[in-house]
């Protein structure tokens, strides 16, 4: 009993801490119709700067945190003002929380950049000594956290209910337009409720660091908690929030110590689609009915970038011809490495593309599929000796049956809810890679897959991986145009641009949708299974939820709905960092930072970039100016 | 000098101009009405003088003083109100926030006053003042929208297609009700495709066609011109030729629908 009281008060402090960060979702949310991904990031920047005050320059506390959380929300303020506010503009609600996500990377590789890959440890604010309650003994740090969150909730209930800024911001939530004839500033609203959720981030973060471990990458997990527990506590309500972020704090301490720590995040995951499933608006209701958003649905985009026919097809033959001499050209193994690699990672985001460029679906855990597949065939190849062909063929088949038990929540669901949904899948296989230590070999990788081969002919090398990689994206990419340019193609882009008059029209969307998902899982399962026989190795970390964000970013970055694109993205941020090695560590942040500049200035991703490039070159018809045209488009590929 | 003035006010969403050249006038005390088809530039004329649309080219003087580059919120002060098409009530807040947000830009020491004022016109919203707008009928959130407008003691009241999805009863109401404003002292400036009813309550009137001003003058004189009559009253010869015409329409769409019964109509695919 006395156990259970202890772990419950634990429980409470991790729960208060979710119930913030939740807080700021819920905010941003009422206010904008979007979800601000990037909380987590702008609370673990608070807890590094306050270490950095606190401890390494040794200011006092009461000086230190303070100042921490107003530098960290003047850097929200800023970021707000130029990515999310501009954004909420033009892009449709499902690209604002991916451009959010690309905030949340590039603060997680500033962090990187500044502070390092090693923890830290914050000192509680008023000592060590527990506060003593008969048996109970009680980390001061908890009356910190409870209290701070207590505060956080109550400010922010007064100032949304009570004020007339409060009722300002309510009006923009319920009707941007109507609010800006009112004479509100909306865009101003827009930027004080991201300021706003920052603060509560900021406050979050530092009165938290001092009962946890911080490390660059731990922003994601206050990220993820804060987004379970609004979902499952609903969204657009207050209240909601901080029920939902407690019992989550409670659920996973309790599971921790009573069935194991490997679980407590599979617990909560399986518990947050549940309530997808069965109550997707979350425990509490909120007053008002389901926000009509207009920016729900996608924006049209104009045309996509399509070379014409009379570039394309000696565009195409050179870039064939260009890849295929490429290895006799490029000796140096790392970069070809990096050629392999972003090759596989190209045939899961000519899937993703399928998925989100051509039939609008956002998915954030791709790198889920590719888990799945690369953890079934490399098992299979290490203790069944099977041949890798047949591996990939079950680990394709098991990747498929998941898919359709996720495909039981997703297709019910849309923009924010899908993309939470997909989120947690892949969360999900995460911390199953992570627990299921007899299959995957928990946290420290699968070792001893043998490479690919076909036939007894074995492809160990880099240029040989090179060639099969190449063959498989060539047969791909080949297909799937031809799939794309038929009434399949036009079935899924009128879907994605109405999914309500597609089915008016006749077309069934379930079975487009759940098509469209098909591809992209067995096109991710392959890309594990390459991967994993590619390396002779699989960690969680490789096929994780960071590599499923960073395939989002690969796919905008390039261009969505080229099917192309994704080759860009991919080999622009997979070669990049093994060209320049002393520029690695910037990494993170420059995928975070080309993610949002793409978002916001390259709507068509560096592929329609190209694509325009090479038209306007092409324009005056004179042949030799088509052919570097042409020239230029391949020497990219 | 005119209350509200423009002089060569173009508008565009992007590369179509959807208001070309649009001269128009309001003195104090009218009631001027815009008629049109749908499209035609009505509305995005009434966003242009409240500034949701910023005007591309042109001015917009108020009471003498360009004010084609303020903010929303500015001219509002200023004394021009927007009551939009659809009504843009805020559903999920109650009457008396949708109130308050009417006074939003105004100073608080009015707020009381005006709710007296308002309440005053419309008797049913002092009773329901915290009940949810969005359980209102389509003329009661009519109601609410315009009573919004006031709140922030307007020169001008901007209505657009107020009538819109009311019930026809409910809109005589509201057309009694502009009348009385404007004996209250506040210009009203009528965007409505009712012409007929417009027109019989309005001063003078302009016509748009394709984002231009095709015709204008007194109301009398607009209901008594062939033009009016024949496009926006539904009489005269233009009735039959509009037959004839959408005859032919119906035609060419069941070519394009029906290709195979109608082999004539597969040219036009």
């Amino acid at each position: 009993m006395l156990e259970f009281l202890q772990i419950c008060i634990g429980g409470l402090v991790v729960g208060s801490t979710y119930a913030v960060i939740a807080l700021g979702f819920s905010l941003v949310y009422r206010v904008t119709g979007a979800i601000n991904l990037s909380q987590g990031g702008f609370a673990i920047i608070a807890a590094m700067i306050g270490y950095t005050l606190g401890v390494a320059w040794g200011w006092p506390l009461w000086v230190a945190i303070p100042s921490a959380v107003a530098v960290t929300v003047g850097i929200g303020m800023a970021l707000g003002a130029f990515t999310f506010v501009p954004a909420l503009d033009r892009l449709s609600n499902a690209n604002v929380l991916m451009l959010t996500a690309g905030i949340l990377t590039m603060i997680e590789g500033f962090t990187l950049v500044v502070w390092g890959s090693q923890p830290y440890a914050m000192p509680p604010f008023s000592g060590e000594a527990p506060l003593v309650f008969g048996p109970l003994r009680v980390p001061t740090q908890a009356f910190w956290v409870i209290g701070a969150t207590g505060v956080c909730i109550a400010a922010l209930w007064l100032l949304i209910a009570k004020t007339k800024l409060g009722t300002g911001l309510r009006a923009c939530a319920e009707n941007p337009g109507a609010a800006s004839l009112m004479g509100i500033d909306v865009p101003r609203m827009t930027l004080l409720s991201f300021g706003l959720a920052t603060l509560i981030a900021a406050i979050a973060g530092v009165t938290v660091a001092p009962t946890t471990s911080l490390q660059f990458d731990t922003g994601r997990l206050f990220t993820i908690s804060g987004f379970v527990a609004a979902a499952i506590g609903g969204i657009a309500s207050f209240p909601g929030a901080v029920i939902g972020g407690l019992f989550l704090g409670l659920v996973t301490q309790l599971a921790t110590a009573y069935i194991s720590s490997l679980f407590s995040t599979a617990i909560s995951l399986l518990i947050l689609l549940a309530v997808l499933i069965w109550r997707p608006s979350g425990f509490v209701q909120a007053r008002v009915g389901k926000r009509q958003d207009t920016r729900d649905e996608a924006k049209a985009t104009g045309h996509v970038a399509r070379l014409p026919s009379n570039l394309a097809w000696p565009a195409a033959a050179l870039a064939v011809a260009a890849a295929l001499l490429i290895p006799f050209v490029v000796t140096d193994n790392g970069i070809l490495s990096g050629l392999v690699i972003a090759g596989i990672l190209f045939m899961t985001l000519m899937g993703l593309d399928v998925l989100m460029g051509y039939a609008g679906q956002v998915s954030l855990g791709q790198a889920g599929f590719m888990a799945i597949g690369g953890y079934t065939s490399g098992y299979l190849s290490i203790n069944t000796e099977t041949a890798p062909w047949l591996a990939i063929l079950a680990g394709i088949f098991v990747s498929l049956a998941c898919g359709l038990v996720l495909s039981v929540v997703t297709l019910r669901l849309r923009g924010l809810y899908l993309a939470l949904a997909t989120l947690a899948f892949g969360l999900l296989v995460d911390s199953c890679a992570v627990g299921f230590l007899d299959i995957t070999g928990g946290p420290s990788g699968l070792v001893g897959i043998p490479a690919f081969s076909v036939a007894g002919i074995e492809f160990a090398t880099p240029r040989a991986m090179y060639y099969v990689v190449l063959a498989l994206d060539l047969v791909i990419f080949i297909g799937l145009t031809g799939a794309l340019r038929s009434s399949f193609g036009r079935a899924l882009k009128a879907i994605r641009s109405d999914q309500m008059a597609a089915a008016a029209l006749g077309i069934n969307t379930v079975r487009y949708k759940l098509a469209a998902f098909m591809i992209s899982v067995t096109l991710a399962s392959l890309a594990g299974s390459m991967y994993a026989f590619f390396f002779n190795f699989l960690s969680p970390e490789m096929v994780g939820t960071g590599r499923s964000l960073e395939l989002v970013a690969m796919l905008i970055i390039g261009g969505e709905s080229t099917l192309l694109g994704g080759l860009f993205g991919a080999s622009l941020l997979t070669l990049l960092p093994t060209m320049f090695q002393p520029l690695a560590i910037y990494k993170t942040f420059a995928s975070g930072a080309l993610l949002v500049a793409s978002f916001l200035y390259l709507p068509q991703g560096l592929y329609g970039a190209v694509v325009q490039i090479a038209i306007r070159l092409s324009r005056p018809k004179t042949n030799t100016e088509a052919k570097t045209a042409a020239k230029t488009s391949a020497r990219v590929l | 000098m005119p209350l509200l003035e423009l002089r060569a006010v173009s508008v565009g969403y992007g590369r179509n101009r959807v208001l070309q050249n649009v001269n128009l006038t309001l003195e104090r005390g009218e009631i001027v009405t815009l008629l049109g088809a749908n499209g035609a530039g009505k509305s995005t004329l009434a966003k242009s003088i409240s500034g949701l649309m910023p005007a591309e080219a042109g001015a917009i003087l108020l009471e003498g003083e360009p004010i084609e580059t303020l903010p929303p919120a500015e001219r509002l002060r200023r004394g021009i109100a927007h009551v939009p098409e659809g009504r843009q009530i805020f559903a999920g807040m109650t009457v008396a926030e949708n109130l308050a947000l009417g006074a939003y830009a105004s100073p608080d020491a009015d707020k009381s006053e005006r709710l007296e004022f308002v309440w005053a016109l419309f008797p049913i919203l002092r009773d329901r003042m915290q009940d949810l707008a969005g359980n209102f009928s389509g003329g009661q959130q009519q109601m609410l929208a315009i009573a919004r407008g006031l709140m922030s003691r307007p020169k001008i009241l901007l209505l657009d297609e107020p009538s819109l999805g009311v019930a026809p009863l409910l809109v005589a109401e509201i057309f009694r009700l502009i009348v009385s404003l404007r004996a209250q002292g506040i210009t009203i400036l009528l965007a409505e495709q009712n012409a007929r009813q417009a027109l019989s309550i309005a001063d003078r009137g302009y016509v748009f066609e394709n984002g231009r001003i095709t015709l204008s003058g007194a109301s009398k004189d607009l209901l008594n011109s062939p033009d009016v009559a024949e496009r926006y009253l539904g009489m005269g010869s233009a009735t039959e030729v509009s037959g004839a015409a959408s005859a032919a329409l119906a035609g060419r769409l069941r070519g394009v629908l029906f290709p195979d019964a109608a082999p004539a109509g597969g040219a036009s695919t």
